[in-house]
């Protein structure tokens, strides 16, 4: 869930066209048309990205008139569905997946059970991705590839690259070769199937 | 040993704080504040260089004889090399040791190769200029002639093929020929990567693009997420462009000396242990505090605000032994967090509380820029002054930060409120005082009555402990 109380404004004049905003915007919601930034005010949710790394500086962040929710219902959707698309994931649907608007794995799941296909459209839905930035993106892409679905990077752009490995996929040479130099890669792998696993067991 | 309180430095301007004219008082100026110096409460603490009567030329001195025993020879007068620094380094004691580091690098390498493309590249937390306001105000800019940047995690990155897959980097850390690894032993955020591979870490972190942050913080779990930085570091696309290391070395007291190498695990070997001695002590006395009050009071993000080299997210962990690689999650990281559920209790058993002897937090002055919502609903937070309360209202990062908190008109009235109920006169300012700690009398007499205990536990059994888990030898340095 993520309260919306801000949105990015240009300042034409200073606006050189770069796209640097276009390409770190998480929800797409900025746009270089005819060589100066464009902002989607509908859509933008606050995040500051464009803000932060705009060069030229042309970027203020502004208290928006009235704030809004961004949260995806789970209402209307099969939490059995939504439990066994966590669970494919390695996640707990309880567990937080964005710390800063502490959205949880099930609203993620339940956004993709509802039809969104790529990061950007799981964030317009529930808000993740657009508080620090930086820490969401691989449970995001964990539940879209959990789903089955390849997500399409947008072009150009900056937003995100590709899944990287998790616990379950680090090779027992690995594991071997570094035993001695404190990554207990084993035992987390136990303590984050316990989290999984207390799912499963219908427990929290 | 009590003294008189040792006074902070003054607020920084900063796009991520308020003003430095509304921070009115400062923790240090309470009636009944007192310091307690590192070496009074631990006498064998290692000496220390900076600060002290040679000013910043002791830094200058260090850097230069350090780097005099690392091989530049690689590196050719055509070529270019980024010398990378990270935006932790900036807040040590004021960020001149550190600044005056990377310009005494880049005096060298020219010096030395004959190169004359050398840049400098300064990586950030969650606060994406940070570092370009370092840059400035140390004027790195002018010095590196034009070609210093910040670069945050979400510029453009380039793949990385590591031994467990594929990882990202930021494209403008690598754009060299060469790489100089410009960093510092303080070990901060020692909850997340618990001494493990700590020189090593920037290469998972402030080098890193988001998806590799995320793997760290997500993915792995929190002791293997160590591994995250070394598989990067390992990885045939860093190894040809690694020159050497050169790190500022950090301890509770101030700076101890500049150390150079160009084989980053020997001198990871020696961070390890320094930082697990010097560090480790100061942290286990930490965790005998019985009961106080915190108050916030430096230019940094909640975790990370510091005292005594430590950082107040050590302290909020500060009733388990973070070091200790057999307990397996820490009170607080961003894994222990994901793993307490909408009623507050956690979803599985095991999961450690947030030090119970904190019991009233006190912010004074901190930044926002860093996800901190955990604490304000784990520990009673009182806010001084709207302007603090605004700053943090505005944050994407701390939407609901002040939703849990209270706020207070200034500190007087905060201190009083939370004595009251918390029922305590132990105070401790995270403030980021040089070489000491501000606390009230009564917190500065039981800490000089439990450090003798504390250092000799840490001596004889918790630092061979903590050292064997990392796979370090200390017969190696019993000389040191």
């Amino acid at each position: 869930m993520r309260a919306v109380t801000l949105c990015a404004v240009v300042d034409v004049d200073k606006c050189k066209g770069c796209t640097r905003c276009e390409r770190v915007c998480p929800v797409l919601a900025i746009k270089v048309k005819s060589k100066k930034a464009v902002v989607d005010v509908e859509n933008c949710l606050g995040c500051a990205n464009c803000e932060q790394r705009c060069p030229e500086m042309a970027i203020t962040m502004v208290h928006l008139e009235q704030s809004r929710i961004v949260q995806e219902s789970l209402a209307e959707v099969d939490m059995a569905a939504v439990i066994d698309l966590c669970r494919r994931a390695h996640l707990h649907p309880k567990q937080i997946i964005c710390y800063c608007t502490a959205t949880r794995a099930e609203e993620v799941a339940a956004a993709i059970l509802k039809g969104a296909k790529s990061p950007e459209e799981i964030s317009r839905r529930t808000g993740v991705r657009t508080g620090c930035k930086v820490e969401c993106i691989q449970p995001v892409l964990r539940l879209l590839h959990a789903a089955g679905i390849t997500p399409e990077r947008p072009a150009r752009g900056y937003q995100w690259y590709g899944l990287t490995p998790t616990v379950w996929d680090i090779p027992e040479e690995v594991k071997k070769k570094y035993a001695q130099r404190g990554f207990y890669f084993d035992e987390d792998r136990k303590l984050l199937d316990s989290l999984v696993g207390a799912s499963e067991k219908g427990g929290r | 040993m009590l003294r008189a309180p040792v006074m902070p430095l003054p607020p920084r301007r900063s796009q991520y704080g308020v003003a430095p004219e509304l921070v009115r008082k400062r923790a240090a100026e309470l009636p009944d504040m007192v310091s307690v110096l590192v070496r009074d409460l631990f006498p064998d603490a290692a000496p220390v260089i900076y600060p002290g009567e040679g000013g910043l030329e002791v830094i200058r001195t260090a850097t230069r004889k350090q780097m005099e025993k690392v091989d530049l020879s690689m590196i050719k007068p055509g070529d270019s090399v980024n010398v990378l620094g990270s935006h932790h380094g900036f807040t040590l004691l004021g960020g001149a040791p550190y600044a005056e580091m990377l310009k005494t690098i880049r005096d060298v390498v020219r010096e030395r190769t004959g190169c004359t493309d050398i840049r400098l590249r300064v990586g950030v937390g969650l606060r994406f200029r940070e570092s370009e306001e370092y840059i400035k105000s140390f004027g790195l800019d002018e010095y590196y002639e034009g070609k210093a940047a910040g670069v945050a995690p979400v510029d453009e990155g380039v793949a990385i093929e590591t031994e467990i897959g594929t990882l990202y980097g930021i494209k403008k850390i690598y754009d060299a020929r060469w790489i100089i690894h410009a960093h510092n032993s303080d070990v901060r955020e020692v909850h997340f990567h618990r001494q493990v591979d700590r020189a090593v870490k920037p290469f998972g972190m402030s080098y890193a693009r988001i998806e590799t942050r995320s793997t760290y913080h997500q993915n792995l779990g929190p002791r293997a997420a160590n591994f995250v930085a070394r598989a990067i570091f390992d990885s045939p696309f860093v190894q040809e462009k690694f020159a050497c290391a050169i790190f500022l070395m950090m301890s509770p007291s101030g700076v101890v000396g500049v150390d150079a190498d160009n084989d980053l695990y020997a001198l990871n070997d020696r961070v390890t242990y320094w930082g697990c001695r010097d560090y480790g002590k100061m942290m286990t006395l930490l965790g005998e505090i019985d009961e106080a009050i915190t108050i916030l009071d430096f230019p940094s993000p909640v975790p990370y605000v510091f005292a005594a080299g430590v950082i107040f997210a050590n302290f909020a962990g500060a009733n388990r032994d973070i070091f200790d690689l057999d307990d397996p999650l820490p009170p607080y990281t961003w894994y222990t967090e994901a793993f307490y559920g909408e009623d507050g209790r956690p979803l599985i058993e095991g999961v450690p509380p947030v030090n119970p002897a904190i019991k009233v937090v006190i912010h004074n002055y901190a930044w926002g820029g860093y996800p901190s919502a955990f604490f304000t609903e784990h520990i009673p937070t009182v806010v001084v002054g709207r302007e603090q309360a605004e700053l943090l209202n505005r944050d994407p990062q701390n939407i609901s930060y002040t939703k849990h908190a209270l706020l207070a008109e200034d500190l007087d009235t905060a201190v009083c409120f939370a004595k009251r109920v918390a029922g305590t006169d132990k105070i401790l300012a995270f403030d980021g005082a040089s070489g000491a700690l501000n606390i009230s009398r009564s917190l500065g007499e039981y800490l000089l009555q439990k450090a003798p205990l504390v250092s000799r536990r840490v001596d004889e059994e918790l630092l061979p402990k903590w050292l064997k888990q990392r796979g370090i030898d200390p017969s190696r340095f019993k000389i040191c």
